[in-house]
């Protein structure tokens, strides 16, 4: 996985994209015991606003090309890992501008804080989804404040409650 | 005899009750979440080795161990 963050980090380096941080399950599994899951998410931010009706990525995709990456599906293989990256939205914005610096085999990455974590969980629902929430609620250190902020803002706390009754 | 005060002898220095396995389950949860996150990714091959061996298909990551 070192090599796959080093060429997403010349992504960054190359202005093809402004920050990205690790999501997903790979995040997840960064705060909890190992499990199974299969692709690294990407959430990237880029000089494009979010406001654009198109989001042209493919100067990405172009770059990884080049350099003999192929697609697998909807992920392009990194490396020996099967990527995806996610256009970040204002919550994902927020959390990539947030998220924790970290060192893997001695390269520079970021993963997203649990809070935000949660929270894009949530929204996205799904069993697998409550099922991470809860391998966090229980094995990670959340910041409980930071996490009802979070929620708050993106009207969220609603699918907390829900989520809270089961 | 309520669940919570039977003990279960796995052993002669290890006995049990209920609510002690699960504490200790939860322990061990906790523990592997400590867990440098290179042992982790680790595993983690490992785990989807495991997975294919059993589904017969299924990604393995190819990465440097």
């Amino acid at each position: 996985m070192r090599e796959a963050i080093q060429v997403i980090n010349e992504l960054k380096e190359k202005g093809l994209i402004k920050d990205y941080a690790i999501g997903g399950g790979i995040a997840t599994l960064f705060y909890t015991e190992p499990f199974l899951t299969y692709d690294l998410d990407i959430f990237i931010l880029t000089e494009t606003t979010s406001t654009q009706t198109i989001i042209d990525l493919s100067p990405i995709f172009e770059y990884l090309k080049q350099k003999g990456y192929t697609w697998k599906g909807e992920h392009i293989l990194i490396e020996g890992v099967p990527v995806q990256f996610i256009y970040a939205d204002e919550l994902e914005k927020e959390a990539v501008e947030k998220a924790r610096i970290v060192e893997y085999e001695g390269v520079k990455t970021k993963v997203i804080a649990p809070e935000y974590l949660i929270a894009i969980l949530l929204r996205a629902g799904r069993k697998k989804d409550r099922e991470k929430v809860e391998k966090l609620l229980q094995e990670a250190e959340i910041d409980m404040k930071e996490l009802q902020d979070i929620l708050d803002k993106f009207g969220l706390r609603e699918r907390s409650e829900s989520y809270e009754r089961g | 005899m309520k669940e919570d005060k039977q003990k279960i002898i796995f052993d002669k220095d290890k006995i049990r009750t209920r609510k002690e396995i699960f504490e200790g389950k939860e322990r061990f949860h906790k523990e592997q979440a400590k867990l440098p996150f290179e042992e982790k990714i680790k595993i983690l091959v490992e785990l989807q080795k495991i997975a294919r061996s059993i589904k017969g298909k299924g990604i393995v990551w190819e990465i440097e161990e």
